[in-house]
């Protein structure tokens, strides 16, 4: 998806995962970084961050995704996850009720711990599952829970408007059929203010003001086993 | 999900300060199965770093005999002060060391790619007190001359002070080699002020700059660790880049890279859980049989923890205190080109305070000032971290030594104090313990800068678990893992 005319200007922004464990999270990112799918994928093992771009007409939003690596189950996640983060990704599994309960929690976490502008998306996966999804380009809108064969517990009624009172972004998503999962991310990158965006910079990088990049002390420079030292006696 | 009880766990953790948190780095590629539990609620064990609302929740559990090596912890707020921000506005740091850069934690940072998720900050300068002259004269600040360019051009000091300075200097910077060894041996277990005023005719007033420089906390360095902390501080000068020695992690220091260091362990695999102690242990076996209080039980071939039973050895009192304003004359960059420093040091020598009684102050004072681009304070206020050994006056002498720096503050009016915390930090065992199936870390340093003898219980440890495939080459040494560095990475 690289665009190789004019270039365009380029920001990082640190996104977040967030909500009970096999729910599809990584599966989501996978689908969205890979475009790829995995049945019966193991627990989260192994990817600090992925990155990941996304072309908008007049710039690109390169995304740094962070996983909760697991630190989620037990509630242990470190305020560092937080930090600067300017987008959240808040996961729900549509067929499992308690999993949007996990889901507000979370989302009130956010709220309490990460910054204030940061842009949340609520997204329930696994459309797959009912009836009305399996990503056949249908309208998830107005699709009703109690189809036979379908195994949504959650209407898209209840998790839209919690997500309208809450001022979050909205998506019914399946990472298997790979049904809106793009857009979840466009849209994310385009409710980020172009206020909040700086230049692309390195992976784990912070977002806070310009002024710090003068102040960033590189360990990875040169750092020269016989530098002057320090007097230069 | 596997349940905890089911596994037969190769390594449990207790606690996640530096040691353990960096136990957890060295394993996260290990494919060893590792529960990391902590008793508290937070990250960073006695290295951690609170916003203020965390700071009311610990100041209560340690004033109520929970607090481990800390003790008689308070909080004081000036009435009717609108001046805090809010509580997460703040990033308190419990152990706010200064990281030489010659220190092997941040090769090991580097060499396990966990630097990468870390912002460092320069130290600036280090600045001695000096108590006005006269009582109708401000008391001021003076800075040390740390390298040789400054040496030459500060104002600060004599001609022949001058000529000292930079003697010592080169003396230190090789002072393991031959002739300068055969100089400073007989002086090896005796004062490093000793060395400085027989070897080199310092005055009082150099051996104090020089003494400063070590950080030591009681002022009274023998001359074989004093020279081993000089020598760290020249030689750490200008390695990240020009006019700076050390470095501070943005967002509360160590507490920042043990949160890193477990972040990495779990990215491998390793299963968190905060707010879950060791309620009883039992060891048969092999295999060790830990009662969480959550109320699981669980098997583990190996239990790592943290040592913190005090020991008779001095402990230290702190004083940490917001200020309404930014101190922009003490973080400008002294050389061109350097980075803008978040930090700088302030020492009181002992003698320069005196108490109300009149009394003079026994030990020095180190005031560790930190600007809002540490992120543990909002922009145009300050921290400032006091430390002074424990002694029944130190309360009182860290008190008069935040007032004292505050009235060598030319700039606009004199800053008020938002916030006050002071607690004790008490000294621990300096040995870890190796039984069994079960590793006791030491309890960690009391000294202002970090030392490096904290990493050596991390690789023993990390051997203990390993066991045959443990491999040395590989110790700490990491490959980045997926995604961390892409195809077009590009620093614009």
């Amino acid at each position: 998806m690289a665009d190789s005319n004019t270039p365009k200007p380029s920001s990082s922004v640190k996104l977040v995962l967030l909500g009970e464990a096999a729910v599809g999270k990584s599966s989501l990112v996978l689908r969205f970084v890979n475009n790829d799918f995995q049945e019966n994928k193991e627990p989260t093992i192994g990817a600090a961050f992925l990155t990941q771009k996304c072309n908008l007409p007049t710039r690109t939003i390169k995304f740094e995704i962070w996983d909760t690596a697991g630190q989620e189950r037990f509630a242990s996640l470190a305020p560092m996850y937080y930090r600067n983060a300017q987008a959240a990704l808040v996961v729900y599994d549509l067929t499992k009720p308690t999993s949007l309960i996990k889901a507000k929690h979370w989302v009130a976490e956010l709220q309490r711990q990460a910054s204030p502008g940061i842009v949340i998306a609520l997204v329930g996966n696994k459309l797959d599952l009912t009836s009305d999804g399996a990503g056949s380009g249908g309208d998830a809108d107005g699709a009703g829970a109690e189809d036979s064969g379908d195994a949504r517990k959650v209407t898209t009624e209840e998790a839209k408007t919690y997500a309208e009172e809450e001022g979050l972004l909205f998506f019914e998503t399946s990472a298997k059929t790979g049904y809106n999962v793009t857009e979840v991310f466009t849209a994310i990158a385009n409710a980020i203010p172009e206020t909040s965006l700086k230049t692309a910079r390195g992976p784990g990088a912070s977002h806070t003001a310009g002024r710090t990049e003068e102040q960033r002390v590189n360990l990875n420079g040169p750092r020269d086993p016989n530098a002057k030292e320090g007097c230069a006696c | 999900m596997e349940s905890l009880s089911d596994t037969l766990w190769d390594v449990v953790i207790c606690g996640t300060g530096l040691q353990q948190s960096l136990l957890a780095l060295a394993l996260s590629r290990s494919d060893k199965k590792i529960l990391h539990i902590d008793p508290n609620e937070f990250y960073g064990g006695a290295e951690a770093a609170f916003s203020l609302q965390d700071t009311e929740l610990w100041v209560n559990r340690a004033s109520a005999g929970s607090g481990g090596l800390f003790k008689s912890a308070s909080i004081a707020k000036p009435e009717g002060t609108t001046g805090l921000s809010a509580s997460r506005a703040y990033s308190l740091a419990l152990a706010p060391q200064l990281i030489h850069a010659r220190s092997t934690l941040l090769s090991q940072l580097v060499s396990s790619r966990a630097y990468r998720q870390v912002e460092f900050l320069a130290v600036g300068s280090f600045y001695i007190f000096k108590p006005p002259q006269e009582s109708s004269q401000r008391p001021s600040l003076a800075r040390i001359p740390s390298t040789r360019e400054e040496v030459f051009s500060t104002t600060a000091v004599s001609a022949k002070a001058k000529r000292l300075l930079m003697k010592f200097m080169k003396f230190v910077l090789d002072y393991e080699s031959s002739p300068q060894l055969e100089v400073w041996q007989p002086f090896a277990d005796a004062l490093l002020t000793d060395l400085l005023q027989q070897e080199f005719k310092m005055d009082a007033e150099l051996q104090t700059y020089i003494v400063t420089l070590t950080l030591s906390l009681d002022g009274k360095i023998s001359t074989k660790d004093g020279l081993a902390a000089i020598r760290r501080h020249l030689s750490s000068m200008g390695v990240y880049g020009p006019g700076f020695a050390a470095i501070y992690p943005k967002w509360g220091g160590l507490s920042e890279i043990a949160q890193v260091a477990c972040r990495a362990g779990a990215v491998g695999g390793a299963v968190y859980m905060l707010g879950t102690g060791i309620k009883e242990t039992e060891t048969a076996e092999g295999e060790v049989k830990i009662q969480l209080t959550s109320g699981d039980t669980v098997k583990t071939r190996m239990l790592v923890r943290a040592g913190d039973s005090a020991s008779d050895e001095m402990g230290i009192t702190r004083l940490v205190a917001v200020i309404g304003s930014p101190l922009n004359s003490l973080f400008e960059a002294v050389v061109e080109g350097a980075p803008r420093p978040a930090v700088a040091v302030i020492a009181f020598p002992a003698g320069s305070l005196s108490t109300v009684s009149g009394k003079a102050s026994e030990y020095p004072v180190y005031l560790s000032a930190h600007s809002s681009d540490t992120g543990e304070c909002p922009a145009h206020q300050s921290v400032l971290y006091l430390t002074t050994l424990s002694t029944p006056d130190a309360n009182a002498t860290l008190n008069l030594a935040l007032d004292a720096f505050l009235g060598t503050i030319t700039e606009g009016q004199a800053p008020s104090v938002l916030y006050r915390l002071q607690y004790e930090q008490l000294a621990g065992s300096q040995r870890s313990q190796s039984e069994a199936s079960i590793f006791t870390f030491p309890a960690p340093f009391l000294s202002l800068s970090f030392n490096d003898s904290t990493l050596q219980p991390v690789h023993e440890a990390w051997k203990k678990v390993m066991g045959d495939a443990a491999v040395e080459a590989d110790y700490m040494t990491f490959a980045d893992r997926e995604g961390a560095v892409d195809d077009d990475d590009v620093y614009e």
